[in-house]
């Protein structure tokens, strides 16, 4: 038998998934031959930085890690600060979903500062041009596989990625799931949701906190819309403080019965909610040391004001966008921003994207991309401008589905980002570049692939190396060691003895075969390198 | 396609002589195999046709709605709505019955061949949903573990075949408990999904793309971020994908299995298990069991999925003739509480049972259920049963594996697998 959406009402773990479909027909590969053992030793890594790109002045920081690279191998390369050239491909995978050639050139005009307040000062960005392409769609923003959508595409048109980023991670973090919002007439539930937690993303972490306990999404999905006066529901109150607040170890289950009765009052009218003080539970509650006829304001005061939540929620925070096990100096100063700011999270993030920590080497491609920046920096860092309307399964089988957290816990992987990636969710990631390059992203239709011929011509593409370093400069922030480039070329230049196919022509007359020139580019976005953000 | 230990070691010679491109983790395993062939050695091969299939019950099943006290007066008195009637319930025994969608399994307890471990938990159990999925996975009881208990059994199983599927997860992520400091387990969400596409314009299949692409994971910095798990990972795929499609290929179900993913992924692990892909642990995860509002539709639906999906795998099994070298053994991360709650569910909870079954399995109820009429603080029911208890009897008396040294100590036995 099958249960639908509405039913299996899981906080908690893994549910049905949607039919495995495969963006390109499935076929299997036969056994590869075997690669010969490559000679190489560790000495003969040295970086190279890509050229070939005007504008994007990858140059002179590409030298300072030639030197890095030289004197003293890899292990100098994670301790000390970042390669300006680097810094702003790094600055935009983290604080937005990775960048293409204009993004680039747009934000290394800036300067560091500059590109972060840009980032953070969004409304003085316009992002009509995304609604536009967006409301072209017409999506039915009440079916979940197109919210899905909806939002995918968002991160990938968006002018203001920053936004849009800690809008996923506040999702990550006060976390619902179209799987338990009421069903078809509460889908729109998430949407309201994702509204909220975008337009107040730099808000304080109170109003943040009393938005949510009200949001109609969360009412249903933590059972708060159930609780009542003489029987309050534990559910969220517990996960209130548990994963949204304090963490295990700052309270106990006398402050869950407690918080639950003075949560009392919310209620479901629709796609909206309403609080009703006289439903609300007026008897004497005593709730982590204080004692009173508290009610949910009272609740989130209390909370944001614990001395463990600024320390919780910023370790959120930087092990998001940084590194993970951050020590308590990392934090300190993010604790302190809290506090001194009011709670306020826009002055939390302006010192977390300025401090040292998050421009240094060992944030440096610190995590594994999740499957949304993954999917979503691959699809905006090649301009795809389809309907990607293979994205939200395909992100699915990756092992994330936005609106669908597997649990209430949100995502593991943001936290420890190595659990995003194991054999399966990796050939689907591989997948998923062959899919970009061979037939886009449009369901049905004919094949829509990668205009590989348009940017050699556009970007005067004469060599197999200017190829290379192209995509290199924008998807590898231009940076390669010198012998995984060499592979790269032997690739570009290996000949196909088979039967001649389609060609690619560079703008020195000199024609490859497509598999070739296609596969080249594939690696790049296959390899180790591109795996972490 | 039948992968005998003979094959894979002849298959791992060609590959030596031939200079290929290893990792170490895989060449370590064909010495292995090597030396195992040479010596015509017997004890590596030890309970090696045995295979543990975990279910996990994410959420937190009501473990009194699935084991019913139906004749303890106490359980109707606290769950007057969501309780179940006595003529419902599936009688196993003059005091405790199976809930009705659980039918199929009293089939499998009258052929002699279901346990009931009763009152399972472990000291100061936690609410929580998540500390007490870390505890129960990682057997940290300050729920700060990392290394899951099976990945500490499987790892230097992997190693030591360098077979892919001596592990076996179902799903898009690792669970936890086969997460392993040195080794990875393949993930497989399902089977057209476990492979690389190849790009039309590649004429010889993608076999030179794949080739430039190991390539490139082999010679990635050893020193550089997640350079372990990016080469493990590669390799595990590029290698797994193929066993797996050749497998699926020639297996034929004996049964035809339920719809949805649950039994989607039993069908898989038997299908390793049937045409001997060397699976000694297979995992699958059927999740939905938080249930603090509205419970009965829902736990009732999870209940048949459980149930309908197990009979089919078990029969599939006996049908090949392979019941005899599977245990399949259920946990979830706790129980509810006693007294269902003004919503129609249960809030969280602790002690609960676990499901045992396979024909090496001896039926009855092990442990005691516990007392509906001795609570602890929180209205909760107080654990007769250490789950490490359980873990140890699986590890010992049907993996062959050392429960010391996997889970760290000494926490007894039950009685539903005999002495080895």
């Amino acid at each position: 038998m099958s249960i639908d959406p509405d039913m299996q009402d899981d906080p908690t773990q893994p549910r049905p998934r949607p039919a495995s479909q495969p963006a390109v027909p499935s076929s299997p590969l036969p056994p590869p031959r075997r690669a010969a053992k490559l000679q190489m030793s560790r000495r003969e890594f040295i970086g190279v930085s890509a050229i070939g790109l005007a504008g994007l002045g990858a140059a002179a920081g590409g030298a300072g890690l030639d030197q890095w690279w030289r004197h003293g191998g890899l292990g100098n390369l994670f301790h000390g600060p970042l390669a300006s050239s680097m810094q702003t491909g790094h600055l935009l995978r983290r604080a937005g979903f990775g960048a293409n050639p204009d993004d680039l050139t747009t934000y290394r005009s800036l300067g560091f500062n500059g590109a972060v307040e840009r980032l953070l000062n969004y409304q003085q960005t316009s992002d009509d041009d995304m609604e536009h392409r967006l409301n072209a769609l017409n999506l039915d923003l009440n079916r979940p596989q197109e919210q899905v959508r909806w939002w995918l595409l968002r991160m990938a048109w968006t002018q203001r990625p920053l936004l849009e980023k800690m809008t996923l991670f506040w999702h990550g973090v006060l976390t619902s799931s179209f799987r338990k919002v009421g069903g078809r007439p509460g889908f729109m539930r998430m949407i309201i949701q994702n509204q909220f937690l975008r337009s107040h993303a730099f808000d304080t972490f109170d109003n943040i906190l009393l938005g949510i306990t009200a949001d109609p999404a969360m009412l249903f999905y933590l059972d708060l819309a159930k609780s009542t006066r003489t029987a309050p529901n534990e559910n969220y109150a517990r996960e209130l403080m548990e994963l949204f607040s304090l963490g295990l170890g700052h309270y106990t289950q006398q402050d869950v019965t407690q918080a639950a009765a003075a949560l009392t009052g919310w209620h479901l009218r629709g796609l909206t909610s309403v609080y009703l003080p006289q439903t609300h539970n007026n008897l004497t509650k005593v709730f982590l040391g204080h004692t009173g006829n508290l009610n949910y304001k009272d609740v989130i005061n209390i909370l944001t004001n614990h001395p463990a939540a600024p320390w919780f929620l910023t370790r959120k925070l930087f092990t998001y966008f940084t590194y993970e096990n951050p020590s308590t100096d990392d934090l300190k100063p993010l604790v302190d921003a809290y506090v001194q700011s009011g709670h306020n999270m826009g002055t939390v993030m302006r010192t977390l994207l300025l401090s040292p920590q998050f421009s240094s080497a060992k944030a440096y491609q610190a995590r594994i991309k999740s499957p949304v920046e993954f999917a979503v920096g691959a699809y905006r860092a090649l301009n795809i401008h389809d309907d990607g309307s293979t994205l939200p399964s395909i992100t699915t089988l990756m092992g994330q589905t936005v609106f669908d957290p597997p649990s209430v816990a949100g995502w593991p992987g943001d936290k420890v980002s190595s659990l995003w990636l194991n054999s399966g969710t990796w050939m689907t990631r591989l997948n998923y570049i062959d899919a970009i390059l061979v037939r886009g992203l449009a369901r049905g239709g004919s094949p829509r692939p990668f205009d590989l011929q348009g940017i050699v011509n556009a970007q005067n593409l004469n060599s197999p190396e200017s190829f290379v370093d192209y995509f290199v400069s924008f998807l590898l922030d231009g940076h390669i060691d010198s012998a995984r480039r060499t592979q790269l070329l032997d690739y570009f230049t290996s000949r196909d003895t088979s039967a001649p196919g389609a060609h690619i022509t560079l703008t020195n007359g000199q024609s490859y075969p497509l598999s070739r020139v296609r596969g080249a580019l594939y690696l790049i976005m296959a390899s180790p390198e591109y795996q972490l953000n | 396609m039948k992968l005998s230990r003979r094959a894979m070691i002849k298959d791992g010679l060609l590959v030596v002589s031939a200079g290929m491109v290893m990792p170490a983790i895989f060449s370590r395993g064909v010495a292995s195999a090597n030396v195992q062939a040479l010596e015509g050695s017997h004890s590596a091969q030890v309970a090696s046709d045995r295979t543990l299939i975990v279910v996990q019950m994410a959420g937190g099943n009501d473990g009194l709605n699935t084991v019913i006290p139906f004749a303890d007066p106490l359980y109707h008195q606290m769950r007057p709505t969501l309780g179940l009637a006595d003529a419902q319930v599936v009688h196993l025994d003059t005091r405790l019955g199976l809930h009705p969608n659980l039918a199929p399994l009293k089939q499998i307890w009258d052929a002699g061949h279901l346990a009931i471990v009763e009152g399972v938990g472990y000291p100061s159990q936690s609410l929580s949903h998540f500390q007490a999925m870390d505890i129960w996975q990682t057997l940290d009881l300050s729920g700060n573990g990392r290394e899951g208990w099976l990945g500490k059994l499987v790892s230097g199983l992997v190693d030591q075949d360098g077979h892919p599927f001596k592990a076996l997860d179902i799903g898009v992520q690792t669970a936890q408990a086969l997460s392993s400091i040195n080794a990875q387990v393949p993930t497989v969400s399902s089977v057209p999904a476990y492979s690389v596409y190849r790009d039309p314009a590649d004429r010889d299949g993608g076999n030179a793309r794949m080739q430039a692409l190991m390539n490139l994971y082999n010679s990635y910095p050893k020193t550089a971020p997640y350079a372990a798990l990016l080469d493990t990972t590669a390799l595990n795929a590029e290698e797994g994908s193929r066993q797996l499609h050749q497998t699926d290929a020639q297996y034929q179900p004996a049964v035809t299995y339920p719809t949805g993913p649950f039994a989607a992924g039993l069908k898989v692990l038997a299908e390793a298990i049937v045409q001997g892909l060397g699976l000694r642990v297979g995992y699958v995860t059927l999740g939905g069991f938080d249930t603090h509002a509205n419970q009965q539709q829902t736990h009732g639906a999870l209940m048949a999925m459980l149930a309908n999906g197990l009979s089919a795998f078990y029969t599939d099994l006996v049908k090949h003739g392979k019941a005899d070298n599977v245990v399949v053994m259920t946990w979830s991360e706790f129980g509810r509480r006693v007294e269902e709650n003004g919503s129609l569910g249960t809030d969280h909870g602790t002690a609960a049972p676990m499901f045992v079954l396979g024909n090496a399995v001896s039926k009855g109820i092990f442990g005691e259920p516990s007392s509906l009429s001795n609570l602890d603080s929180n209205g909760n029911l107080k654990y007769t049963v250490d789950f490490r208890s359980v873990y140890a009897t699986v590890l010992d008396r049907w993996m062959g594996a050392s429960s010391k040294d996997v889970l760290g100590g000494s926490f007894g036995s039950q009685n539903f697998l005999l002495q080895p």
